[in-house]
């Protein structure tokens, strides 16, 4: 065995046990500004993010869902009283869990970390569209100039989700001003489904009409936004990659490959 | 009111006869409409302003019954109602005609069109709650079923008219929405819409992206569309002419209207004062602005009346700048809201009024507006609701196909007095939400949210404090009370 694999085979169970994959009820934290949002697992809790506004990348679970959370533990102090996980992925599950349920009020020492939104109105000065900066009465424009070459859009959804939140939107609207400005001989669709390994061993597999699902929701969109019809083609992958507890998140995708 | 006040209505209403007491507007009945009105309302007067001018309604479709039953646009927007109808208008009327007035034409103005028409309960949603019918079929798309659990109007049930007819429908029962202030209705939001991740609907003349403002549930695109529906249903019309639409959507674009006076507060629209006020603050503004920030906020800055003097106007008027202050800054647990919590902003979300009603000058929302306030659901978190829906609307059972989304705070059945959007778009996820109304010439138009179902405004405000456990003190829901009045 030579050094290099030895060293790979060390750090690799390591790497999996900084790994979280755990369905739990969000908790909420109240603070002082904002509230954080928790989740506790095998006795831990952990930060899993803050309330912020729709521009962000990272959205908040939900009271009243069970949350799942697939993340990497990460180094430095605890956030709001729980060890933060980063990067992570929060999937909002469909269906109702009343339990879910608990908001833990403000305490002196908990603090949430910095946000550009506030809990009351916005502060910042550039007004922003609600839904999502795009000009009143017309789509969203990005500006892309010659040369064109073949470019890969890559929208990541929520477990057994297939709506396109306004962070996807903004990427689907990318890549159809990407398709027209180039004027795509070809924009393929490629849609996943996908299953999660938690960190309890168990599996979850989406449901099997979601790949279909979000390639419909991708084609309507990038034909609205004015992408010709006649370009877009569809692949709907069947077969679900087997989870291995860290990559998972990064399976459930659509990708949108623009060929100028 | 002043005596130069009821010189413009006189004047306005030329044809004497035709203008009753209660300043109410009968189909075809002639006369101009002058500029600048002004009306009575529970707490001072409303504006109205024709910002084109004084408008012969003679022949004019937006007065004219076009149908068959009498009615015209104006019969359920009357200037002195805030373009729209207050219960005790329709009340005032019934007792006035007997329930002869075209307003209570069975097709929409009764609670269904089977029933007796000569008697005033058959009339009961309209004269209690300002309710007229809506009357749609189920969606072919529908994620779901739905039954009627419970039909005190009877027209769910109806053999003629009910889910079971031959040409099967879902009654529900809806305030008119004002046909004011409508540039700010109407302007486009974004192109794609927040709560449905795909494009907004499109207006089929331009092919350009529509609000999805107009109506409680957004099924129609435009102003034209919506008047051609009017006609076609509400007037009963066997057709309309498109110079006929054309007129009616000049004429409505340009009404603005806005509360001018307060018996208590005084002149609202006085130089130096809030710069929000008034219907030719509504006709100035832009639309499209988006108010939930601190420095050009919803209805923009009420702090020259902050200074607390010893007049009964002087506190008033300090009362509105605290219940704007509150509206825009006062923080709560917005929770378990369909299509606000559920589009990624988190739940709950620790946030104020403005959150929601966030678009300038008019409270809306500026982009797409339906949202699951619980207004018409049967909600967990508030029993008993405000009035007793189940002795006076229907009562539907609605349950999610299993291959569905469901909605997302109630899960899979849902018992609802009006689906709401859900009747459009089949979703299970709208059951229950409603396109925001606006927050405009309140005191002209009570009751209030679609149903009807907060007699004043102390309901209002007393629905939210419990719906989002706001936890408001008395002296604080006054202060909202006094701001929603004056705007």
């Amino acid at each position: 065995m030579n050094g290099k694999l030895l060293l790979a085979l060390v750090l690799a169970p390591a790497t999996f046990a900084q790994q979280r994959s755990f369905v739990a009820c969000p908790i909420v934290r109240d603070t002082k500004t904002v509230p954080c949002f928790l989740a506790e697992y095998e006795g831990e809790t952990y930060y899993l993010t803050i309330q912020q506004d729709i521009q962000a990348e990272l959205y908040p679970p939900q009271l009243l869902h069970e949350v799942l959370v697939e993340g990497t533990v990460a180094p430095g102090p605890r956030i709001c009283g729980g060890i933060p996980l980063k990067p992570v992925k929060l999937s909002v599950l469909p269906e109702l869990n009343l339990s879910c349920n608990t908001i833990l009020p403000a305490e002196p020492g908990i603090e949430a970390p910095p946000t550009r939104r506030p809990a009351g109105p916005s502060t910042r000065k550039a007004p922003v569209a609600a839904g999502g900066a795009a000009p009143a009465g017309g789509p969203l424009r990005e500006r892309f100039t010659a040369p064109f070459a073949e470019r890969e859009f890559t929208v990541l959804y929520d477990f057994d989700s297939s709506f396109l939140f306004s962070r996807d939107t903004r990427l689907v609207n990318q890549a159809a001003m990407y398709a027209i400005a180039a004027r795509a001989r070809s924009v393929e669709v490629t849609a996943h489904r996908a299953a999660s390994l938690l960190s309890n061993q168990r599996v979850l597999a989406e449901n099997e009409a979601i790949a279909t699902q979000r390639a419909e929701k991708v084609v309507d969109l990038l034909r609205g936004l004015g992408t010709g019809p006649a370009s877009i083609k569809v692949r709907i992958v069947a077969e679900v990659a087997k989870p291995d507890g860290v990559s998972d998140p990064r399976n459930r995708l659509v990708t949108i490959r623009v060929i100028p | 009111m002043s005596a130069a006040a009821i010189a413009v209505i006189s004047a306005a209403l030329s044809s004497a006869q035709q203008a009753p007491a209660n300043n109410w507007i009968q189909a075809g009945s002639g006369g101009t409409l002058g500029a600048h009105l002004e009306f009575p309302t529970s707490t001072g007067r409303v504006g109205v302003l024709l910002s084109s001018g004084p408008v012969d309604t003679k022949d004019h479709p937006f007065f004219t019954p076009l149908g068959s039953n009498g009615r015209a646009c104006v019969t359920c927007h009357q200037p002195a109602y805030g373009m729209s109808l207050s219960a005790e208008a329709a009340r005032e009327l019934w007792r006035r005609t007997n329930g002869r007035d075209p307003l209570f034409a069975a097709i929409d103005g009764s609670n269904c069109p089977d029933q007796p028409q000569a008697l005033e309960k058959s009339h009961s949603l309209l004269l209690n709650r300002g309710l007229i019918r809506i009357f749609l079929p189920v969606p072919k798309n529908a994620e779901f079923s739905i039954e009627v659990v419970s039909d005190p109007p009877g027209c769910n049930t109806s053999p003629a008219y009910g889910l079971k007819s031959a040409t099967p429908m879902v009654s529900v029962y809806r305030r008119p929405r004002m046909a004011a202030n409508l540039k700010y209705v109407t302007n486009p939001g974004p192109p794609i819409v927040l709560k449905l991740g795909a494009l907004a609907d499109k207006d089929p003349a331009t092919g350009r992206p529509v609000s999805m403002n107009l109506m409680a549930d957004a099924r129609e695109a435009t102003l034209t569309t919506q008047a051609y529906s009017a006609a076609m249903g509400h007037i009963q019309a066997r057709s309309i002419s498109e110079e006929q639409l054309r007129r009616i959507v000049e004429f409505e674009s340009q009404v603005y209207v806005a509360q001018v006076f307060d018996r208590t507060g005084g002149n609202l629209v006085e130089p130096g004062g809030p710069a929000a006020l008034g219907p030719q603050a509504m006709a100035s503004h832009r639309p499209g602005v988006l108010g939930d920030n601190d420095y050009d906020s919803v209805f923009l800055l009420f702090d020259m009346w902050k200074k607390s003097g010893g007049t009964a106007q002087e506190q008033f008027r300090a009362s509105v700048a605290r219940g704007a202050d509150i509206f825009m800054f006062r923080q709560f647990w917005l929770r378990d809201a369909t299509h606000i919590n559920s589009i990624g902003l988190g739940n709950p979300l620790k946030r104020t009024c403005a959150t929601c009603h966030n678009a300038q000058m008019t409270g809306q929302d500026l982009g797409a507006g339906w949202v699951d306030l619980g207004t018409t659901n049967y909600p967990r978190w508030t029993e008993p609701p405000l009035y007793s829906d189940a002795q006076e609307l229907p009562v539907f059972k609605i349950e999610c196909k299993t291959t569905a989304q469901p909605h997302p705070y109630l899960g899979r059945v849902i018992y609802t007095t009006d689906p709401g959007r859900a009747l459009i778009s089949g979703r299970c996820v709208d059951v229950g939400s409603i396109v925001m109304q606006q927050f405009r010439g309140l005191s002209a138009r009570a009751p209030y949210f679609s149903n009807g179902s907060a007699k004043n405004l102390r309901e209002l405000v007393d629905y939210y404090d419990r719906r989002f456990d706001m936890q408001l003190r008395e002296t604080e829901k006054q202060d909202l009370i006094n701001f929603l009045e004056v705007l």
